[in-house]
This record gives C-alpha cells, sequence and structure tokens, in this order.
C-alpha cells in the first residue's frame, strides 16, 4: 500500500475520521483548555449551584468551582493516565504474551504464574501502601500502577494467539529457514497480530481511562489536583443529580463515555485501514 | 409422579408463609451503621450495632445535652451524699427481657466484672472506684479513693448494666470474644433479626418503662439499615423510605423546599452541633513551636468562607475557646478571657504579628522566611475523600498563604492520617474525634490538652500536637474533682484552662460539626425540632443515652 | 495395536502436562496467598488503631482495649510467628477473626456476604457473555445493522459504570419510581422461604442486575463482532466459501475459532469479579463482598483482607486451570504443541 492509498483508505474510513476528529479536539482541549479560563480548579471562583453560563460555560458546583476549568484540567490528566498507563499495560502484556506464548515450556508456565499472582493482588491495599511512602499520590503513580496491574488479560490473550499462529505454515517454513525467535516473532507473527496489537493498545487505553475513573470513584484518585474521575466522584458524593445540577453529574462522565468511545471506534476504523479485506464492502 | 407432586406441595407449604412488617408501625433509621452487624455486645461498644446500648441495653442515666441534665434512667436518683461517696437508687420492678427482674446485683455485677477482668473498657475506674457498698435491696454506694466526678458522670451514661444471670462465670474472653448474637438487656427493644443490610430492632411490650415512666415506644418496629453511600440515602428520603436520616446530606435547602425534609432549625444552620472541629499544631516543630507564631494564625484564617463553601451554612462558626453552645457547656463560657485574649478573622493582625515576630519575605518569593531568612513549608492534612474537609483545608491553606506562610494541603489516605494523627506526625492537622457532645466540658479541655499525650508515643485521646504543660495537668485533675454542683468552682477552672488555650493554641477550633439530621414526614411526624425539643435527634452509637432514645417516644404515625 | 499404544502415549503425556499445571497451579498459590498476607501489613499504622479512632470514649478505656485487642489478634507477636500460624490455622480451615466485624468469624462473614454478589454477578456475566457474543457475531459483517447497533455497543462498553449505574437508579428508582434503590429485599421483611420475599429479592435484583449486563454486554459484543470478521476473512473461510460451503456453515466455524479469546477473557473475568462488584454495591446499597472488601482493606483488618483473596486467588486460579482444560479440548492445535501428535 503506498502511502498514497494509505491516506485515502483513512480519509475513506469514516469511524476513524469521527474518532480522530473528536480525540483531536478533546487533546486540544486538554493542551489549551487551562488557557482559556482565569480560574485554578480547585479555586472558589464564584457562587455555588450556577447553571451553565456566559462565566461559567458549565456552571459551578456546590463550592462555586468552575466546572469547565475542572474539566479540561481532568482532560488532561485522564488522557495521560491512559497513554501512560494504557501503554504500560500493552507493552508489557505483549512481551510476555508473545514471550510465554512461542517459547512455551516452563517459561510459559513461570509467565502464567507471574500474570495470576499478579492478577490477584489487592490493588487497592497497594495504593494506599504506595501512597503511604510517598508525598502524595499523582496521576504517573496511578498510571504506573493500573500499567502493572492491567497486562495479564492482554498477556493471555496474545499468549493464545501466539500459540495458534506459531503452528501455521509459515512459522513452520521460518523456523526451517532458520530465523531466530525474536526474527520470527518480529516478522512472522507480530504482523498477522497487527491487528490485534493495535486493538490492545486501545483497548489498554481506554480501559485505563476507565480504570483510573474507578479507583478515583471509591477515593483512590491522584491526591494532587482533578481528574474526570475525582469530578465524578464529587458530583457523587454532593448529590449532584439528586439536587438537580445535571451539569455537574453528568459531564465529566459523558466526556469520558466520549473519549473511550473514540478509541474504540478508532482502533475498528484502523483495523479495517490495515486490513483491505475487512473494509466495508 | 406421585413423588413430585408431593415435593411440590410440601415446597408450596414452605414457600406459603411470610411476615410483612407493617410501614406505619416501622420506622427506618439510617447514618448510624456502615457496616453489616456485626455484634452486639455491650461490651465491644466501638463495633457493635447502633443501639445496642440505649435500645436493648440501658444505662443507668441519661444526658440529654439539649438541657445540659442528667436524667435517670435506670437509677431512680444518684447523688453524692458526701465528697467521696456516690449513692444510687435503683428503681422499684424494672425487668429484664426474658422477665426476670433486674436488681441490684445486676448493678453490682457490671461493675465487679471490670475489677475482675481487666480487658474490659470500663476497668479502669477501680483506679479511683475503691469499693460498692450495697445499702439495701434497691441503693448502692459508690465509694471512691479519688472521686472524679467528671470522668464518673461519663460512665454513668456510658456503662451498659448487664444481667448478671448470663454473664456469670464467663471467662474473660468469653466476654470480649462474644458477638452475644441474642443480646438479653433490659430495653424498649431487642434484636428481632438481621442481615447484611439492616438491624431489626422489634418494641419490648413488656418494657418497665410503659409503667414505670408512662413512656411508650411508638414504632413497633426500629429498622437500622445500611446505605452506603449519601445519594442513595437523599434518594431515599425523597421517596419516603427512609424516615429518620444521620447522614451527611448536602443541598438541605433544596431537600427542604422541593421535598419536605425535615431539619432541627428551619433555616440556616439547620443542624444541631455535635462536635468542634478545628486544627491541632504540631508544637514541637519550628515554627509551629513559637505561641505567638500559632496565633497569627488564627487571625489568618477565615472560618465563614468553610461555613458557606464546604458546608452550604449547615454549621456555625465556632466561639475562640471551642466551648460548643450546648446548655451543658455554654453556661461556662468564660466571656471575659475570650474578650481579652480570644481571636477572629484579622489578617492584618496576623501580619503585624508575623512581622513582630521577624517572619518576612526576605527573597520575595511571596512567603516569608523565619528571623533567620530561612524559608519553611507546611503542610495541612485531612483524609482523602472527606470531601467537605478537603474543601476546608484549601480554604485555610489559600488563607494562611495570604498572609504569607507557606501552607499545602495534602490528602492522605485515612489510615495513613489516623496513623499520622496518633502519632503525632504531622504540622497542622484537622481534627474532630475527642471533642465531641459528652455530660462535661471537661472532656472538650481533656482532648485539646490531654496530658499523656505528650509523653507516649501514640495518643488517642487529643492533643495530638503534644503541647505539654504542668499547670494544665493540675487544672484538668482538679477541674475532674470538682463536683458538678460546685458550678461556680469549674467556671474558674474552665476559665483558667481557656485562657490557656487561647495564650497557647495548641488546638485552633473553628466549627462545630453538625449533628446531621433530617427526616421525612411520610409515614412518621412529631419529629423534634428547635420548637418542639423533646429530643436529641441523633441515631449514631453513643447518641442513644443523649437522648435519641427520646425520639422513639415522640413521633407519631397516623 | 498401534493405535491403543498412542493412546497410552497420549495419555501419558497428558499426565505429565496435568502434573506439571498442578505444580505449578500450587506454587502460584503459595505465593499469591503469601503477598496477600504480606502486603497488609506493610500499610501504615495498624488495624487497632483504626478501631480506637471510631470509638470515643474516656482516654483510659481506649488505652484498656488498645493492649487487649493487640494481644488478643497476636498482632503483638514476631511477623514470622504470625505468619506460620496464618498457614498453620489456614489447614485447620480457621480464617480468624475478623477486625472491622468483630468478633465474627472471617469465614462467616464470606459466606453472609458471597451469594449476594454470585446472585447478581454471576447471571450477569453469563448473560452478557451469552448475548454479547451472539449480538457481535449477529451483526458483525451486516451493513446498516452494523452501523446502528456499533455506536451503541461502544457507548454502553465505554461510560464508566458507577456513572451509569448512578443515573440508572436515579431514573428508574427515584424519577419513575418504578424500582427501589436500596437493600436486596425489601426492608419491611425478613429473609424467608416464601413468594413475598422471592418475589421481592427479585424486585430489588433487576437494577443492579440489568445495570451489569448491559455495561458488560457491548465489551463482548464488539470483541466479537472483530474476530468474526477477521475469521470471515481468514483462508479457510474463503476455502470454505469457494468449495460452495453456505454462509451459515462458515459463520458456524467463524464462531467457533472467534470464542477461544472470548473465552480467556470470562474465564480472568470470573476469577477477579468477586473483588469488582464494589461499584454495584455502592451505587445500589446493595449488599456484597466488595464493599466489606474495601471496608477490610480500610480498616486494615489484616484477616478480612487475607480471608478475601483467599477466595479471590482459589477462583481465579480454578478458572484459569479450566480454561488451560478447555483449550486442550477446544483447539487441536494446542494439543498438537503440547503432545506433538496431530
Amino acid at each position: 500500500m503506498t502511502r498514497k492509498e494509505f491516506i485515502y483508505f483513512i480519509l475513506r474510513n469514516k469511524k476513524f475520521v469521527f474518532s480522530f476528529c473528536v480525540l483531536t479536539f478533546l487533546a486540544v482541549l486538554a493542551t489549551f483548555g487551562p488557557m482559556l479560563t482565569p480560574y485554578d480548579p480547585l479555586e472558589f471562583a464564584s457562587f455555588p449551584y450556577q447553571p451553565p453560563n456566559r462565566d461559567h460555560w458549565l456552571g459551578t458546583n456546590t463550592f462555586g468551582q468552575d466546572l469547565f476549568t475542572q474539566l479540561v484540567y481532568g482532560l488532561r490528566s485522564s488522557l495521560l493516565v491512559g497513554l501512560l498507563g494504557g501503554g504500560l499495560a500493552t507493552f508489557i502484556g505483549l512481551s510476555i504474551g508473545f514471550a510465554a506464548g512461542y517459547k512455551g515450556g516452563w517459561l510459559d508456565e513461570f509467565l502464567m504464574m507471574l500474570s495470576n499472582i499478579l492478577m490477584v493482588l489487592p490493588t487497592l491495599a497497594l495504593l494506599i501502601i504506595i501512597a503511604a511512602y510517598l508525598p502524595y499520590r499523582g496521576v504517573a503513580i496511578q498510571s504506573v500502577i493500573i500499567g502493572f496491574t492491567a497486562w495479564p488479560w492482554t498477556a493471555r490473550a496474545v499468549r493464545a494467539q501466539t500459540m495458534t499462529l506459531k503452528t501455521r505454515e509459515f512459522v513452520d517454513l521460518a523456523r526451517i529457514t532458520g530465523c531466530n525467535n525474536l526474527k520470527i516473532i518480529w516478522q512472522e507473527i507480530m504482523p498477522n497480530m497487527m491487528s490485534y496489537v493495535f486493538m490492545v493498545f486501545i483497548l489498554q487505553f481506554g480501559g485505563a481511562i476507565l480504570a483510573a475513573t474507578g479507583l478515583d470513584f471509591i477515593g483512590l484518585g491522584p491526591t494532587r489536583g482533578i481528574s474526570l474521575g475525582i469530578m465524578m466522584q464529587q458530583a457523587t458524593l454532593w448529590s449532584a443529580i439528586q439536587l438537580g445540577m445535571w451539569w455537574w453529574a453528568i459531564t465529566p462522565g459523558a466526556v469520558i463515555t466520549l473519549i473511550v468511545a473514540s478509541l474504540y471506534i478508532m482502533n475498528t476504523g484502523l483495523d479495517e485501514i490495515f486490513n483491505p479485506r475487512l473494509r466495508e464492502l | 409422579m406421585k413423588r413430585l407432586i408431593v415435593l411440590l406441595l410440601i415446597a408450596l407449604t414452605i414457600v406459603a408463609f411470610a411476615q410483612t412488617f407493617d410501614r406505619s408501625k416501622t420506622v427506618f433509621v439510617g447514618g448510624g451503621m456502615w457496616s453489616p452487624p456485626s455484634n452486639w455486645s455491650p461490651f465491644t461498644p466501638w463495633n457493635a450495632v447502633t443501639g445496642t446500648i440505649g435500645l436493648v441495653y440501658e444505662t443507668l442515666f441519661l444526658y440529654d445535652p439539649l438541657t445540659g441534665k442528667f436524667e435517670p434512667w435506670l437509677a431512680e436518683s444518684g447523688s453524692w451524699i458526701s465528697d467521696s461517696v456516690f449513692q444510687i437508687k435503683l428503681r422499684n420492678g424494672l425487668t429484664w427481657q426474658d422477665g426476670k427482674p433486674l436488681t441490684i446485683d445486676d448493678v453490682l455485677f457490671t461493675f465487679e466484672i471490670a475489677k475482675k477482668h481487666t480487658g474490659i473498657n470500663y476497668s479502669p475506674i477501680w483506679n479511683w472506684l475503691e469499693r460498692i457498698v450495697k445499702v439495701d435491696e434497691r441503693t448502692l454506694n459508690f465509694v471512691f479513693s479519688d472521686p472524679r466526678y467528671h470522668e464518673w458522670g461519663q460512665n454513668l451514661i456510658s456503662i451498659a448494666i448487664i444481667p448478671k444471670h448470663v454473664w456469670e462465670g464467663k471467662t474473660q474472653d468469653e466476654i470480649l470474644q462474644s458477638a452475644n448474637e441474642k443480646p438479653l438487656g433490659s430495653g424498649s427493644y431487642f434484636v428481632e433479626t438481621w442481615d447484611s443490610d439492616r438491624n431489626v430492632f422489634k418494641k419490648n411490650p413488656n418494657w418497665w418503662g410503659i409503667k414505670l415512666l408512662g413512656l411508650d415506644p411508638k414504632p413497633e418496629r426500629v429498622v437500622v439499615v445500611r446505605i452506603l453511600s449519601n445519594n442513595v440515602a437523599i434518594g431515599m428520603l425523597m421517596k419516603g423510605e427512609l424516615d429518620w436520616s444521620n447522614f451527611f446530606l448536602p443541598g438541605i435547602p433544596t431537600l427542604r423546599k422541593a421535598y419536605g425534609v425535615h431539619t432541627w432549625y428551619e433555616s440556616a444552620p439547620y443542624m444541631l452541633p455535635a462536635n468542634t472541629t478545628g486544627i491541632f499544631l504540631n508544637v514541637n516543630k519550628y515554627p509551629l513551636s513559637i505561641p505567638e507564631f500559632r496565633r497569627a494564625m488564627a487571625f489568618a484564617i477565615d472560618t465563614s468562607k468553610i461555613v458557606d463553601r464546604a458546608f452550604e451554612r449547615m454549621v456555625t462558626a465556632s466561639n475562640p475557646v471551642g466551648i460548643m453552645p450546648i446548655p451543658g457547656f455554654i453556661k461556662y463560657y468564660p466571656e471575659e478571657v475570650a474578650k481579652q485574649f480570644g481571636f477572629k478573622y484579622d489578617p492584618a493582625m496576623a501580619n503585624k504579628i508575623l512581622d513582630e515576630l521577624g517572619f518576612k519575605d526576605v527573597n520575595k518569593d511571596g512567603f516569608r522566611e523565619d528571623p533567620n531568612g530561612r524559608p519553611f513549608k507546611l503542610t495541612i492534612q485531612c483524609p482523602y475523600g472527606w470531601t467537605d474537609w478537603m474543601v476546608s483545608i484549601q480554604s485555610i491553606a489559600e488563607d494562611l498563604r495570604k498572609v504569607g506562610l507557606n501552607v499545602e494541603p495534602i490528602y492522605p489516605d485515612a489510615s495513613k492520617y489516623n496513623d499520622d494523627l496518633f502519632a503525632g506526625r504531622f504540622d497542622i492537622i484537622l481534627n474532630n474525634y475527642p471533642t465531641g457532645v459528652s455530660s462535661t466540658v471537661w472532656s472538650y479541655f481533656n482532648a485539646v490538652f490531654y496530658p499523656a499525650a505528650a509523653e507516649s508515643e501514640y495518643s488517642y485521646s487529643g492533643n495530638f500536637g503534644k503541647y505539654k504543660n504542668p499547670e494544665v495537668t493540675e487544672l484538668l485533675d482538679q477541674m475532674n474533682r470538682t463536683p458538678l454542683t460546685n458550678e461556680e468552682g469549674i467556671k474558674k477552672v474552665v476559665a483558667k484552662l481557656s485562657e490557656i488555650l487561647l495564650k497557647e493554641l495548641p488546638f485552633i477550633p473553628l466549627w462545630y460539626n453538625g449533628a446531621w439530621f433530617q427526616a421525612s414526614d411520610a409515614v412518621w411526624k412529631a419529629w423534634p425540632s428547635e420548637k418542639n425539643p423533646y429530643a436529641w435527634p441523633i441515631s449514631w452509637g453513643g447518641h442513644w443515652q443523649l437522648g435519641g432514645i427520646k425520639v422513639l417516644f415522640g413521633i407519631k404515625s397516623e | 495395536m498401534v493405535g491403543g499404544v498412542k493412546i497410552i502415549k497420549g495419555v501419558k503425556i497428558l499426565q505429565k502436562y496435568l502434573t506439571r499445571k498442578i505444580v505449578v497451579y500450587l506454587l502460584t498459590f503459595f505465593f499469591a496467598v503469601t503477598i496477600d498476607w504480606a502486603i497488609p501489613r506493610f500499610m501504615p499504622g495498624n488495624p487497632i488503631n483504626v478501631l480506637v479512632s471510631r470509638f470515643a470514649a474516656l482516654p483510659e478505656s481506649i488505652k484498656v482495649m488498645q493492649s487487649y485487642f493487640t494481644q488478643a489478634f497476636g498482632l503483638d507477636r514476631p511477623l514470622l510467628e504470625q505468619y506460620t500460624s496464618f498457614w498453620k490455622a489456614l489447614f485447620r480451615g480457621d480464617l480468624g477473626i475478623s477486625i472491622y466485624l468483630y468478633p465474627q468469624p472471617v469465614l462467616k462473614v464470606i459466606l453472609e456476604a458471597l451469594p449476594y454478589t454470585i446472585a447478581v454477578l454471576l447471571p450477569a456475566i453469563f448473560v452478557s457473555f451469552m448475548v454479547g457474543n451472539r449480538l457481535g457475531a449477529f451483526v458483525a459483517r451486516k451493513k446498516r445493522l452494523d452501523n446502528t447497533a456499533l455506536p451503541i455497543f461502544y457507548t454502553l462498553t465505554a461510560s464508566p459504570y458507577f456513572w451509569f449505574g448512578i443515573l440508572l437508579a436515579w431514573f428508574f428508582g427515584v424519577v419513575l419510581k418504578w424500582f427501589p434503590i436500596a437493600g436486596a429485599y425489601s426492608y419491611l421483611l425478613r429473609r424467608s422461604f416464601s413468594w413475598t420475599f422471592i418475589k421481592s429479592f427479585l424486585y430489588h435484583w433487576i437494577l443492579p442486575f440489568s445495570s451489569l449486563v448491559l455495561v458488560m454486554l457491548g465489551g463482548w459484543a464488539i470483541g466479537m463482532r472483530n474476530m468474526i470478521i477477521y475469521e470471515l476473512e481468514a483462508n479457510y473461510s474463503r476455502y470454505l466459501e469457494s468449495c460452495g460451503a453456505s454462509q451459515k456453515l462458515i459463520r458456524k466455524y467463524s464462531y467457533r475459532n472467534a470464542i477461544l479469546p472470548q473465552v480467556t477473557g470470562l474465564a480472568i473475568q470470573l476469577g477477579t469479579a468477586v473483588a469488582g462488584t464494589l461499584t454495584t454495591e455502592i451505587v445500589f446499597s446493595y449488599p456484597g463482598i466488595g464493599y466489606i472488601l474495601m471496608q477490610g482493606i480500610l480498616n486494615q483488618d489484616y484477616f478480612l483482607i487475607q480471608g478475601c483473596f483467599l477466595f479471590i486467588v482459589i477462583g481465579v486460579l480454578l478458572a484459569n486451570f479450566i480454561v488451560d482444560l478447555f483449550y486442550l479440548i477446544l483447539d487441536p492445535r494446542i494439543r498438537k504443541t503440547y503432545t506433538g501428535e496431530v
């Protein structure tokens, strides 16, 4: 596929174009949004309980904090968690999955044992312990924790795929021609799973954002700054929906849904671009 | 086929009967139970289902914070007949829930058992209680080697009288490690059933109080429900599925207007005060070790902002001493001392004090440096997730930064926060654990100054900043040993303690956290309120004896 | 005869394979349990502190309580001793006493709460798995259907669960008043084996159950849709197609292949989901093990944490073991890598 063709297919793929636009818009908002607002996310900017208006585009909460400001700052940390946490989880999951699936034997057993142990680690307690030894819990720490605990399913799935692929003819062929293992994984198995790898990364990206939101909700979010999850947690704690503050209760959740859904849609779109066979007929 | 029919029939008969409680005779109570019911033991009240003491087990006296008076309950009367002898007279005709009479021997047993088993939480009274003399079948004399009048008062309202015929002969471990799933007390309710999300109390129709006190518990059943979040509680209140709520709920004006939710006051602050919340300062850490520096901080903090923003005016700002505006406390309020040594929000004054101390912004970074020109930074903490407090310490830090003090709010997880608090590992910490409503203002000063804290590694009972002053120790002892009837004497000591508090400020009182109370009129009416203040409207553990129980005598259903 | 030898050889290899698996799983169990034993003990403070912080009492009473309970729980003994006595007790089936829910035995606490969790979770997982996969397979490669169903799946799977749950509870519980918003059954009932109770239970169960199904459905459906398209485009499908096989048959084979990774996902979810019901419990004030576990952790209840994680560890390992066996049966290619047979 030439570059021209590639661009042509990209532009023709509605799913990709749509999600790309949405994500770019959100990323731009996260980057430059803080410049658009005179407030600090935790500052008592104005009167509480204000619905969206000219001064406060998304209204204010119970404390009179500006929700647009919170949203743009929160967007920043949420995207960051997704990128860092999801990236880390994908990387670990892929490496371990390939190694375990391709090598098999005791290495496989050992790595799967590791993944099983990790799956049953009490993430909550771990977060509390880590927090206790650090002055505060930031977005980076949260990402690392998510990255290190979210990889097992990826590893297992990749391992299973590798195991099926490695028995296929072209791999046998490569082995006979004397390619070394890394090369086989890299050149023969990887490309055949490219779409899968993409799917994994994007699922992990979205998954990390959702996981972070979940942690925020139960009170283990970053102890400094704001995130979309913390906004939602506060909206819940202060009964925003019950008290009629829909602008507080709905917005952050809707934005998260938008981000994660766009990621998934982009994944499907990319899938179709890379695999001509998958394109809509 | 036949067999199948038989089985089906059996199944149907098993299935036939179910009892549904009558809603109009059942009151749903929430806010006092956060974990699944696990224990109904009067010996482990910290983990017992709320109401274990109060509804099932009863104390000799109640204390009503609304009037500031002890009320005889199981006891008919009680008084100091000499400096060191407290005499109680037991009511005649008391019975246990199994029909056996509750006698003076049960009362005696309740105290004696703590002499034998030193693991029981009230056993330390035997360090200052010498012996108990049975005068006659209804009278006991408590003879003290060291009469601590105030502590004794607290004990009278917190020690549950237990039936001798049930607990006799049990070992210490059996007593303290029992879940006591079939509690047998003397109270107006007994435990009928429970599940992970509820505990059902059923009225004791033979309760002694019906005859002896003329009080009739109105609800046939009290269902304490376990609700895991505030917004579910709000939803239930709106739907009329929760009658008596003691949650911290936001948006009270909206709830009142749109859903007719009942509160104690009709306008702000809506809630009664339940404890004094403020900041403990680590007096061993420079520059917090300088009393004048602490005083400057007190002038810099604008509590009204916290009251407005974090609490939507559901709380009130504290007076400078921190003595709660409840009759039993406020009558000792040292007006003169407060006027002379008190503080109020006045950043100019704070700036002046700091300037005079030599704390100046030398390097022009916006923050003051110490007199030697060294920059310093302080942290203020509260548990993560306690949103109202988090907003409060943000506000405090903001105020302190305005007068040039580099203070940063931090939010450790609750377990770390507790550990830091008890070990005194903090700069500034927001807290209210030990400063709650009680029968004596002594408990407030003891919490603020708790002398043993300065020496020990951990303090659980106050003075978390480890302030040390032998004079205070003496004054606290003196107060504890001043009879409650000697109000002038107590007032003098309170004035002295207040003066020290205001001059030294190891604790800066800020506001009174509320006794959160919301009620729904859907089924039950005539809830207590400012205009009809017949009961302290709280169902938390330990508050039934403060008059929470009386709510059940006063409410009405159609 | 040759065939018989081959079978015996196969059985032997299988035996070897199983022994190896079991050894690994036992090792995993040991390490996982040890780590879960150790982790809470690294937390700052100790459980007795937390307990004390909840108890407003006279200072002297607090001191007495502190020392008694530290001793009663053996927290004053050296760590190694605590560790060995933990294993010893475990083999007797004793999980210790909960501190947070003192003095209930941990086992009892778990067995009380687990049924509620299972009642909501298991049906939700299976229903969402079945329906999600069917739906995903059904819409794949059907242009118009695909284009309308896909966005719905995406929205469902992308929304934060608690947010979605709160909106559901608010709309159906408070605005429309169709369903109750708290409790496992009416607060006016006692637990009994009666129609009234069963009806009440189901009535309270619907909202938590369906919210879980809805959010989990999307993920399965999308996964399956993508997998099916892959399989449909794989060489074997093309080959079948060129042989003139019916579309139905091809889809059937694709489904069989595509379900494999989905099953892996299912197994993992089954194992860990017990701890993940926390949100459902908070949002709908529903009893269960998730909230208890979280409170155990926040209250540093060592014994309760250990007990819960023991169940989770066993759950995850069993699920994985079953998946391993399942693969062995389902995918002949994997059997080949282990046994060498074709």
